[in-house]
């Protein structure tokens, strides 16, 4: 017979000792399904840690303005009339409203509140409130600049892409982003102009998993295989019915990659920073077809061919800035993550323009986006489907642990990180240990750098 | 611009109608044969897109990415497919937008209810067939479906709408 009596389950109403949910090479599943640590994680992650807000070319005149969330927190990146860009909390300081609608467009001059009028200059100082003689005499001082909308704690660029932290305290941008500063470097350097501008429209795909699995998975190579059989056979098989001698057309060579062997991901390299980041190397051959040959030479043409050829040589995959986004420098596109939930998440695909180059290089990287991460994509699906049944799986009483031990204590030190094999767990470990000195506790796992 | 006559509107109708239970059975192979050999299968991604080469779509989809989707539907192992999506559509408000000596333009409305593991999703929008004059019948030159929450986040969109 069924007990009428709820059952309370033991995670929502133990303290939440952190230190006992990670280890060097495993975490405990609450780390992926317990709301409380969710929580904990909106404070001392996403609190802490540089976010990932967006590209200046998304707000390129005065009172332009873009909203996106940091952590929990709805923010606006706005452009003022001096031509610098800011990022505050959308939030008006008189009743609280949304100071601005969600998404992009124009504020004017100023922000103005939809709900009693004050006026803000588009660096968020006040401007003017109605009824100010209303104020006379009392404790509201509207020369406070509290009654300016409130400004995230610290902002920074490299690059053009805009950085912000919700904490006055931690390390400067360059020093967080290290080795993967190369990455957004290489990023805008592909451009013959030497940069690059948001353009094309923004793809949104909502997840129903816990934000790090789908962190952990932008750089575990050997799932493909298993995971994406169903693409990259159809993709396969869509090539065997061409012509023999076809030339695999890009939108099969983008998708039957993930059929390679074990062994094939074995030989790349992945690198692993310190607070979380990573890249792994390129698993396409720089192609060779008409439009990418067009490219190569304008940026042979603005560059010279020695250095367009050292530019094109850095040839990466997925890279990881932990805990906000995945820049892919070789396809221009950006995903921003959003977790929403313990169990929900929000993946924004932001397509990138190389300046300089031909227009159809554009309409190749939104190829890409269309064909690989779109919320119709043929390859993520499965994917999808596999977060999922892990978040669902993670739910039972099952099992406590989840592995990260495939070539524990191999790796190899770095300057400011660790190099391991293509088919190691070490992103995972390394955003863990990222992820654990955020929650103030220490995994124990090897960080050690070569510095 | 109207129908001419009855026939033509039957004809038309018919044709939208059975393209739709084409979709709603899984008769891929069928329903890519509709299509003209350069034929597009566009969901555009904004609201009022003109342009499918330099902004991102839900769908933009050629012979090729078409066939590509289709086989992998029905591949053994592809889970998100276990269990199959369902669908069905229903299709209203079927107009002549206009006609040439080639063929014609219609535009149609549509709600379509698809069901999979644990929720049933609904979509709706507008649709417009691009259609060309063949010896047996129709051929779709474009199909384009404008989705009222285009612009939103969504989960996988597996399936031809």
């Amino acid at each position: 017979m069924n007990s009428v009596i709820p059952i309370i389950p033991i995670a929502a109403t133990s303290p939440i000792d952190i230190q006992s949910l990670v280890q060097p090479d495993r975490v405990h599943k609450r780390v992926y399904t317990d709301p409380a640590i969710f929580e904990l994680e909106m404070d001392r992650v996403f609190g802490q840690a540089w976010l990932y807000v967006g590209h200046e070319s998304q707000v390129p005149k005065p009172g332009d303005y873009f909203t996106t969330r940091l952590g929990r927190e709805p923010v606006v990146m706005v452009r003022h009339t001096d031509g610098q860009v800011h990022v505050m909390f959308n939030r008006c300081p008189h009743k609280g409203a949304k100071l601005v609608p969600d998404g992009s467009g124009s504020a004017g001059k100023f922000l103005r509140c939809l709900y009693h009028g004050w006026t803000f200059k588009c660096d968020g100082s006040l401007l003017s409130v109605p009824l100010r003689s209303g104020y006379e005499c009392t404790a509201l001082d509207l020369k406070d600049p509290q009654y300016g909308v409130r400004k995230v704690a610290r902002v920074a660029t490299h690059r053009g892409f805009v950085f912000a932290s919700l904490s006055e305290d931690g390390p400067e941008l360059k020093e967080f982003l290290g080795g993967v500063a190369t990455s957004l470097d290489n990023f805008c350097d592909r451009a013959p102009e030497g940069e690059v501008e948001v353009a094309g429209g923004v793809q949104r795909v909502i997840q129903r998993n816990n934000w790090k699995i789908f962190f952990e998975n932008l750089h575990d190579t050997i799932h493909a295989v298993a995971t994406h059989e169903s693409s990259w056979r159809a993709a396969k098989e869509e090539h065997e019915a061409m012509p023999a001698g076809t030339p695999k057309p890009f939108e099969v060579v983008i998708v039957d990659g993930n059929g390679e062997p074990l062994e094939f991901w074995e030989k790349l390299e992945l690198k692993g920073y310190d607070h979380g980041h990573g890249f792994m190397e390129g698993i396409f051959v720089p192609p060779t077809d008409p439009v990418s040959l067009a490219y190569v030479a304008s940026l042979e043409a603005a560059k010279g061919a020695e250095q367009a050829d050292a530019i094109l040589r850095v040839n990466r995959h997925n890279t990881i800035v932990y805990p906000s986004c995945s820049p892919h420098t070789s396809f221009q596109q950006i995903r921003v993550i959003r977790p929403l939930s313990v169990d929900r998440t929000l993946v924004e695909i932001f397509s990138f323009r190389l300046k300089g180059a031909p227009e159809a290089t554009f309409q190749r990287t939104l190829k890409y986006t269309n064909i690989v991460n779109s919320p119709s994509s043929n390859v993520m699906p499965d994917d999808l489907e596999a977060y999922n049944r892990v978040q669902e799986g993670l739910g039972s009483d099952g099992g406590d642990w989840v592995s990260m031990h495939r070539a524990a204590g191999r790796d190899q030190p770095l300057p400011g990180g660790r190099a391991s094999n293509g088919n190691s767990e070490m992103p995972s470990r390394n955003m863990f240990a990222a992820w654990a000195g955020y929650m103030g506790v220490d995994t124990g796992a090897q960080t050690g750098s070569a510095e | 611009m109207n129908f001419r006559d009855w026939n033509e509107q039957q004809d038309l109708t018919q044709f939208l109608h059975h393209e739709a239970r084409l979709l709603d059975e899984h008769r891929w192979d069928e329903w890519q044969k509709l299509f003209t050999p350069d034929g597009l299968y566009w969901v555009p991604l904004a609201h009022g897109q003109v342009d499918h080469l330099n902004h991102a779509s839900l769908f933009c989809e050629d012979t090729l990415l078409r066939s590509m989707r289709a086989r992998r539907l029905e591949q053994a192992r592809a889970y998100s497919q276990q269990p199959p999506t369902r669908t069905v559509h229903v299709l209203g408000n079927i107009a002549l937008e206009a006609r040439d000596e080639v063929g014609c333009t219609v535009r149609s409305t549509f709600l379509l209810l698809e069901w999979r593991k644990t929720e049933q999703r609904t979509f709706g929008g507008s649709v417009l067939h691009t259609l060309r004059r063949a010896d047996d019948g129709w051929r779709i030159q474009t199909k384009r479906i404008d989705l009222v929450n285009c612009d939103a986040p969504h989960e996988a969109l597996q399936v031809f709408l």
